[in-house]
């Protein structure tokens, strides 16, 4: 097992002494210490708690410690903060240690190669970051399409994608044009469906972006310039480790192609509920895009769209794209016509809308086998 | 599940529904021939959502003015014209009684031929 990776990734960390309490981040996590970067310090010594978390990586872990030294900003790279050294006269905290530092380290399993991508939005407006961070992880990552990486580069193109599609992590951040990243977060937080999706907020803004990012509810602050590496571990976690951070990537993922908004809000919630992970398209373009990014189990499509008919959608994946995923027709048009056009499209079935959505969720489940455990 | 799913997405439903209805039978009225083409769409659209909300009074009288919208875009006959303005305060008295469960609830709820 290679030991250079120990430690070298991102945690959020709150460190709340006798008389303050400090929202920040750190990295080079040991058994027996943490560097947090901070403005805040306080006499080499003074007893603190810190809580470590990441969502779906590390639950919130509270750690006694003391402030071990004080380092100030040096090279890019090189944040001023403070190195915290853990109190581990607890079995329980020492065991929780050791076992996060294990799975950062953990090999790549076999069957990580079935696994779902992580996917990962990254919402920036500097191209240059956009593409050092794809290269990054292109090179970072040994198994090819362990992380899936979309783009935005402003928060209306995010919200579009995050409206449309599901996933892991999203980056964001803090300085984009027109709205800034504080305003995009505040908006993914009060959205039901999105509220629970891990962001780590980025910038140069230091201090105040941190503050604004934080309060607006991002779970992680990371100054830049990144330390890529550190973030790439982080990922690493969400996307290689074990445990329940592969849970919500595990599911199986259904792509819903219809021109009605409704029809596709609809759907995603009754999919989703029932256990799946959903992505939507109302048009050509969208369908297109989401094929691609996220590598869908399971196509359903309406069949009477302005801009195409879902049976020659159907036809045209099969014969000209060679997908061999089941596709279902959906759609409101009487079901004789509609068995004869999914047998023309060579699609795996079809479902009445009339039918209702408890049908259309028992033939997803059905199709791609399932189990209905309520 | 599905009436959690109902109880949010009903009233955006009925929101939509009554407007593309009103629409529909104000361009019917109108003997509108160019807007048939947009009240077929707009009620095939209708009736998709209705069937996966499971609004199994509905979706039939839906489908049975979108047949009789498709009828009139072929005969373009005033006796056409009349059975879907019927057809369409029907399905808009029906949409009503959705709206308001309390009520006395529309019998005919089957599509006259």
């Amino acid at each position: 097992m290679a030991i250079a990776n120990w430690g070298r990734f991102i945690v959020r960390a709150e460190i709340h002494s006798s008389s303050d309490s400090v929202v920040s981040y750190g990295f080079d996590l040991t058994e027996s210490s943490i560097f947090v970067v901070t403005e805040w310090h306080a006499a080499i010594g003074t007893p603190v708690t810190v809580r470590l978390s990441f969502p779906k990586i590390l639950e919130p872990t509270d750690v006694p410690a003391r402030i071990g030294d004080i380092r100030v900003a040096g090279e890019p790279g090189e944040p001023g903060g403070i190195r915290l050294v853990f109190d581990t006269s607890s079995q329980d905290i020492r065991e929780k240690l050791v076992s996060l530092l294990e799975r950062v380290n953990a090999p790549i399993t076999t069957t990580a190669a079935e696994n779902r991508p992580c996917r990962v939005l990254i919402v920036d407006d500097s191209w240059l970051i956009r593409d050092m961070f794809t290269y990054g992880t292109a090179k970072f990552f040994e198994r090819p399409g362990a992380l899936a990486v979309d783009h935005a580069e402003d928060a209306e193109r995010a919200w579009g994608k995050l409206a449309r599609s599901t996933y892991d992590l999203v980056i964001i951040d803090y300085f984009l044009p027109t709205e800034d990243g504080a305003s995009l977060i505040a908006r993914l937080r009060s959205d039901e469906r999105l509220s629970h999706t891990p962001i780590v907020a980025i910038s140069v803004g230091g201090r105040d972006a941190r503050e604004a990012t934080l309060s607006a509810g991002a779970d992680v602050f990371v100054d830049k310039p990144l330390i890529f590496r550190d973030l790439f571990n982080t990922l690493r976690m969400l996307a290689e480790g074990p445990g329940p951070s592969r849970q919500a990537a595990e599911r199986k993922a259904i792509l819903v192609f219809d021109d009605s908004p409704f029809a596709l809000a609809l759907t995603r919630a009754a999919l989703e509920s029932a256990g799946f992970s959903v992505a939507i398209a109302g048009d050509l373009t969208s369908f297109e895009s989401q094929c691609a990014a996220f590598n869908p189990d399971l196509i359903l499509v309406d069949v009477q769209m302005p801009e195409a008919f879902g049976d020659d959608v159907a036809l045209t994946l099969r014969r000209w794209r060679g997908v061999e995923i089941p596709i279902l027709l959906v759609s409101s048009l009487d079901p004789n016509e509609l068995a004869r056009r999914a047998q023309r499209a060579q699609a795996s079935g079809y479902i009445c809308k009339g039918a209702g959505m408890s049908e259309l969720v028992r033939r997803c489940r059905e199709l791609l086998e399932v189990a209905h455990d309520g | 599940m599905m009436d959690d799913l109902l109880a949010k997405f009903l009233p955006q439903f009925l929101a939509h529904t009554r407007t593309r209805v009103a629409t529909a039978i104000a361009s019917t009225a109108q003997r509108d021939r160019a807007a048939v083409a947009k009240t077929i769409n707009e009620l095939h659209t209708v009736a998709g959502e209705a069937g996966l909300l499971g609004l199994t009074d509905v979706f039939p009288l839906v489908r049975d003015c979108e047949q009789k919208a498709k009828r009139l875009r072929e005969t373009s006959a005033e006796s056409d014209v009349e059975v879907l303005l019927a057809a369409l305060h029907h399905l808009e008295q029906v949409i009503e009684g959705v709206a308001t469960p309390g009520q006395p609830r529309d019998d005919r709820a089957t599509p006259a031929r």
